[in-house]
């Protein structure tokens, strides 16, 4: 009888027993959902994205699987996308400034007339002596603001605390290329890295991180004749990359070239070049292999601090081990960047890492270096340069002599991502005759000093286009779609609209004559609609716009890049040549005194997403910290020091200092600390601001104005700081210890993360 | 109401080789699941909600060091020790391999938490708030969970139900929406992939060293290792010999005997802290 009734109700017998026969809680799915395909613009690589939208709110954040770089992973970044759109932080309407700079006191105005009116007066009055400061710019977004620049005689320069343009001018010098290259982390044996934290933030982490993956354990590696891939990480910070290399090699800060060039030296003078390599023809001759031998593995190994107990054995052998490895694992592939491009030295560390891949055969082949093709059309650029130190000190000039009188920001904080030693901050607060426009949708250390804020739609409200970089090998453009409109108590305006109509009004339309911007991404699917290939096929451009948007781009796969050319003649001796040893700033050396080298932040990067929440509760990998500025010492440092776990430390280089929560660690060199960029926002929402000057401080106030030969960009790890103790203790924010976890009884570590040897699988 | 469904068993693979501790499952989570914000202060008092978490431990010292990591969620065990000392019956097996967690029978008494040898249940101290903007963005499949619940990981069950619903019952194709025939209405693991109803951490895990998928679902990633794992339990339920150097395989706390609907595999090391480097 009883199961009789079961039958009727649909559940099992067995279920009934402990089971009200009511519909139960985990059955209750209800409503419809639309998914669309979209960008994210949290990560400076933009991943494809789709968003689950119920009733007209977005609600989940996924990468879309059809997109080429991320192929439907994300990164903790893009799911905070959500809170960027829902922030209860958001800029809700124009404002205009009714207080002090800086002192945070505004008053809304409405759209029409008002906020047009005065931007439209503003530019007409200052436009020649403007400056537009946004966040790095690629696509059409480039191409807009580009030519608003130009429209009204305006300089645009793109903004990123951390940037790369030493890498990029590495890749110039050694591969002759203008865009980023990408890596075939997946099909390579054998990854050299130097300073990059590719899995953390470096340029395309969640592209690699997906390779990574495969590199390790991927399925289809046997069938073609590959193993376990094997990681060494050159790092004088232990990172999140460093964690999971197979080897971590910490060599004192800025050594990474000397390293890469006596790996060179052991391929070349051993012969281990992969075939076909002309080391004559790179070498430019008998004289520069004469240059090579000074960076023989008996001299380089003592110089970058590589010691018996570092190397784990003879460091000379562990230089030609790593060489004679690295050269017959082929294809292996070598990269650089991060702590490796940021001293004085940085572009000779890269240029001589890169080299290395053309010596093993490993440029424009499968599991080495592949290049990017530019973009699908004439004029829309596929990559961005943002500015450098120079630039930013040259635009602090003009602001304090009076030559920019009119300063236009969007997504871009140079208040809190340049060294204090520029006084960008004094700059702006103290210029008497200067007119700063914010289209930020959110406050932040540059925003906040605008006299007028005009706040632009956040990226889910928004049309869009990006062209990735770097792409996966072949032409890419994903498209971004508004996937929601604003709430009804938050009134933004489309930042690129702005521009369009400002063009218009000012009698600009020859350069600018899009109606709005989604008409500008219109004619721009139409065009290539036009080209006939790629990845959508329709009738009719009507049919291709919407087939584009449903995917979230276009791509032709048949549409590669160059193919390398063989290496410039006499590359390596041009590079022997230029070798150049770091050199520090800051404090000397002597008790007390370390290396600092500092990081972008695994969720935060650079502090652009501060206010975010999620980003800001995402444990640290290593030191599992959150909310909180950290700084990484080793056991035996703070031990010298006297400071325990959640003490402060006041970090002082030569100009000023900071304060900094102890987490003292075993895996850090003991001549240094490193702490993460992103913290100690002045400006902006309280989930950014509400513990500065205790907890929370920006790294970039201690760092020395040190350039980077022949870039210009900032020399972020060429600081050398002292560290004292402050006395004062607080309370450490870290997910470590808040579960006694599977520690818990008798059951050791080893246990709970269990190994095995290569050879055993 | 509830039908007959189709027999599936839920499973997840945790491959260490691949994990980098990056955290993206860990916010894919929160966002799925309508975790309320770890404040600075949940952190300090030791009470942050992560339905999955990222441990790290530490191994040697400095120059010879290594980070470990392991993602740690609830691991649906077959004999879980959570519940039967639930008085109330709010945590129970169901017949798919999923532990299930009733919060609206659920009394606070934390007997549950208490005997979870994993540490993966989270007690609600406080009613969970969210200024009122971002409530915009909760998940209407998952509850928002009040003040004096327990609460944990559950496998995304919202997500693995819309499959059931969309391929068992109605019949259609996760993408296409074709209609499927009635002998082939089965959620495998193409369809989960296809139709977003894999868990959001698996989703989300760039290096895809989350699987998920029915244990008996023989064109899934977690197939495999199952029968492995379990030929293993089996084998050392008999008293014969496993040859633990030899397989990837292995189960969190496996003396306990609590046989885990999560498997983890070892992390591969090439050279182990106090190896020669």
């Amino acid at each position: 009888m009883g199961a009789v009734a079961c039958e009727g109700f649909g559940i099992r017998e067995g279920e009934l027993d402990i089971q009200s026969p009511v519909s139960l809680p985990e059955d209750l799915v209800r409503g419809k959902d639309n998914w669309y395909a979209s960008l994210c613009r949290n990560c400076p690589s933009c991943e494809g994205i789709v968003v689950r939208v119920m009733e007209g709110r977005a609600k989940k954040i996924q990468g879309n699987p059809y997109y080429p770089t991320n192929q439907g992973k994300s990164h903790a970044r893009c799911e905070a996308g959500l809170q960027s759109l829902y922030h209860p932080d958001r800029v809700p309407a124009p404002m205009v400034r009714s207080g002090a700079r800086g002192s945070g006191q505004y008053t809304p105005i409405n759209w029409q007339p008002e906020a047009m009116d005065r931007l439209r007066s503003e530019l007409a009055a200052r436009a020649p002596q403007s400056v537009i400061i946004t966040e790095p710019l690629r696509g059409h977004m480039g191409l807009l603001v580009g030519r608003f620049a130009e429209a009204i005689g305006s300089e645009h320069l793109g903004f990123e605390a951390v940037d790369n343009n030493t890498y990029r001018t590495a890749v110039k010098s050694v591969y002759d290329q203008d865009l980023l290259p990408d890596f075939d982390v997946e099909n390579t044996n054998f990854l050299l890295s130097f300073g990059a934290d590719f899995l953390s933030t470096w340029v395309s982490p969640t592209r690699w991180n997906r390779g990574y993956g495969e590199f390790r354990q991927g399925h289809g590696r046997a069938s073609s004749g590959l193993k376990r891939g094997t990681l060494y990480q050159v790092d004088s910070r232990f990172s999140m990359t460093a964690a999971n290399a197979d080897k971590w090699v910490p060599i004192r800060p800025g050594w990474d070239g000397q390293l890469a060039m006596s790996l060179a030296q052991v391929i070349v003078s051993e012969g281990l070049q992969a075939p076909g390599v002309d080391t004559d023809a790179l070498l430019g001759g008998e004289s520069g292999r004469q240059l090579l031998e000074n960076f023989r593995p008996e001299v380089t190994a003592p110089l970058i601090g590589l010691t018996r107990e570092r190397a784990g054995g003879d460091p000379v052998e562990f230089i030609k081990r790593l060489a004679r490895e690295f050269a017959g694992n082929q294809p292996s592939l070598a990269i650089g960047g991060g702590s490796a491009g940021a001293s004085n030295n940085g572009l000779f560390n890269l240029e001589a890492i890169y080299a290395l891949n053309h010596l093993v055969g490993s440029v424009g082949v499968q599991g080495g270096v592949k290049f990017n093709p530019g973009s699908p059309w004439d004029d829309v650029p596929a990559g961005s340069r943002p500015g450098g130190l120079e630039d930013w000190s040259r635009i602090a000039d003009q602001i304090r002599s009076g030559e920019t009188r009119l300063l236009m920001l969007h997504n871009a904080d140079p208040v809190h991502g340049t060294p204090d030693s520029l006084r960008l901050y004094d700059a702006i607060t103290q210029a008497d005759d200067l007119v700063v426009v914010s289209f930020s949708p959110f406050f932040d250390d540059t925003s906040g000093l605008a006299d007028l804020v005009l706040p632009d739609r956040v990226y889910l409200e928004d049309w869009g286009d990006d062209i990735p970089e770097p792409g996966p090998g072949y032409q890419v453009v994903g498209f971004q779609q508004p996937v929601v409109n604003p709430l009804y108590d938050l009134d933004p305006r489309s930042f690129p609209d702005i521009l369009l109509t400002m063009g218009l009004e000012l009698g600009r339309e020859s350069l600018l004559p899009w109606p709005d911007y989604g008409a500008m991404l219109r004619d721009a699917s139409d065009e290539l609609f036009e080209m006939g290939r790629g990845s959508v096929t329709a009738a009719d451009a009507e049919e291709f716009w919407t087939a584009l948007l449903q995917r979230g781009g276009w791509w032709d796969e048949a549409a590669t890049g160059p193919s390398p050319a063989s290496p410039q003649a006499g590359l390596l001796r041009r590079i022997v040549e230029a070798a150049s040893n770091p050199e520090y700033s800051g404090v000397g050396e002597g008790a007390g005194n370390y290396h600092l080298v500092p990081f972008s932040h695994n969720t935060l990067q650079d502090g652009v997403h501060a206010h975010l929440p999620w980003l800001q509760a995402a444990p640290d990998p290593l030191s599992t910290v959150t909310w909180q500025t950290w700084v990484e010492m080793h056991d035996v440092t703070a031990a010298a020091l006297g400071v325990r776990e959640g003490d402060i430390v006041r970090i002082e280089s030569s100009r000023e200092s900071i304060r900094a929560v102890v987490y003292p660690t075993p895996a850090v060199p003991p001549d240094v600390i490193s702490m993460p960029f992103g913290g100690g926002r002045r400006q902006g929402s309280p989930y950014a601001t509400d513990r500065l000057g205790i907890e929370s401080s920006n790294v970039m106030d201690v760092l020395e104005p040190v350039r980077v030969t022949g870039t210009g960009s900032l020399a972020w790890a060429a600081t050398r700081v002292r560290v004292t103790s402050t006395g004062e203790s607080v309370n450490i924010s870290k997910l470590e210890g808040n579960v006694r976890a599977v520690e818990i009884g008798i059951t050791p570590a080893e246990e709970i993360i269990k190994t095995i040897h290569p050879d055993n699988v | 109401m509830v039908t007959n469904r189709t027999n599936h068993k839920w499973g997840m693979v945790v491959d260490l080789d691949r994990c980098t501790g990056c955290q993206s499952c860990v916010v894919a989570c929160q966002a799925e699941n309508n975790l309320p914000i770890n404040t600075k202060e949940f952190f300090q008092q030791r009470r942050a909600y992560e339905w999955i978490r990222i441990e790290r431990y530490w191994e040697g010292d400095f120059p010879d060091v290594k980070a470990r990591f392991i993602p740690i969620m609830c691991q649906h065990c077959e004999n879980a020790p959570c519940e039967p000392v639930c008085p109330v019956y709010a945590t129970y097996h169901n017949d798919e391999g999923m532990n299930v967690q009733v919060y609206n029978r659920c009394v606070g008494t934390r007997y549950c938490a208490n005997n979870c040898p994993y540490q993966v249940r989270f007690f609600n101290w406080w009613e969970p708030t969210w200024p009122d903007r971002l409530r915009n963005h909760l998940n209407p499949d998952v509850t928002v969970r009040s003040r004096g619940l327990m609460e944990r990981c559950s496998f995304c069950v919202q997500r693995v139900r819309r499959g059931e619903i969309r391929v068992e019952r109605q019949g259609r194709e996760p993408l296409s929406g074709e209609r499927i025939e009635p002998s082939d209405r089965y959620l495998n693991y193409q369809r989960m992939k296809e139709g977003n109803f894999l868990p959001a951490c698996v989703q989300a895990c760039p290096t895809n060293a989350l699987m998920f998928g029915d244990q008996m679902d023989d064109t899934g990633p977690v197939y495999e290792h199952f029968r492995e794992a379990n030929e293993q339990y089996d084998a050392r339920h008999h008293g014969e010999h496993v040859d633990e150097e030899h397989t990837r395989v292995y189960r969190l706390l496996e003396e306990m005997a609590t046989k885990p609907n999560v498997i983890y595999l070892k992390k591969v090391e090439k050279f182990p802290v106090g190896g020669n480097g």
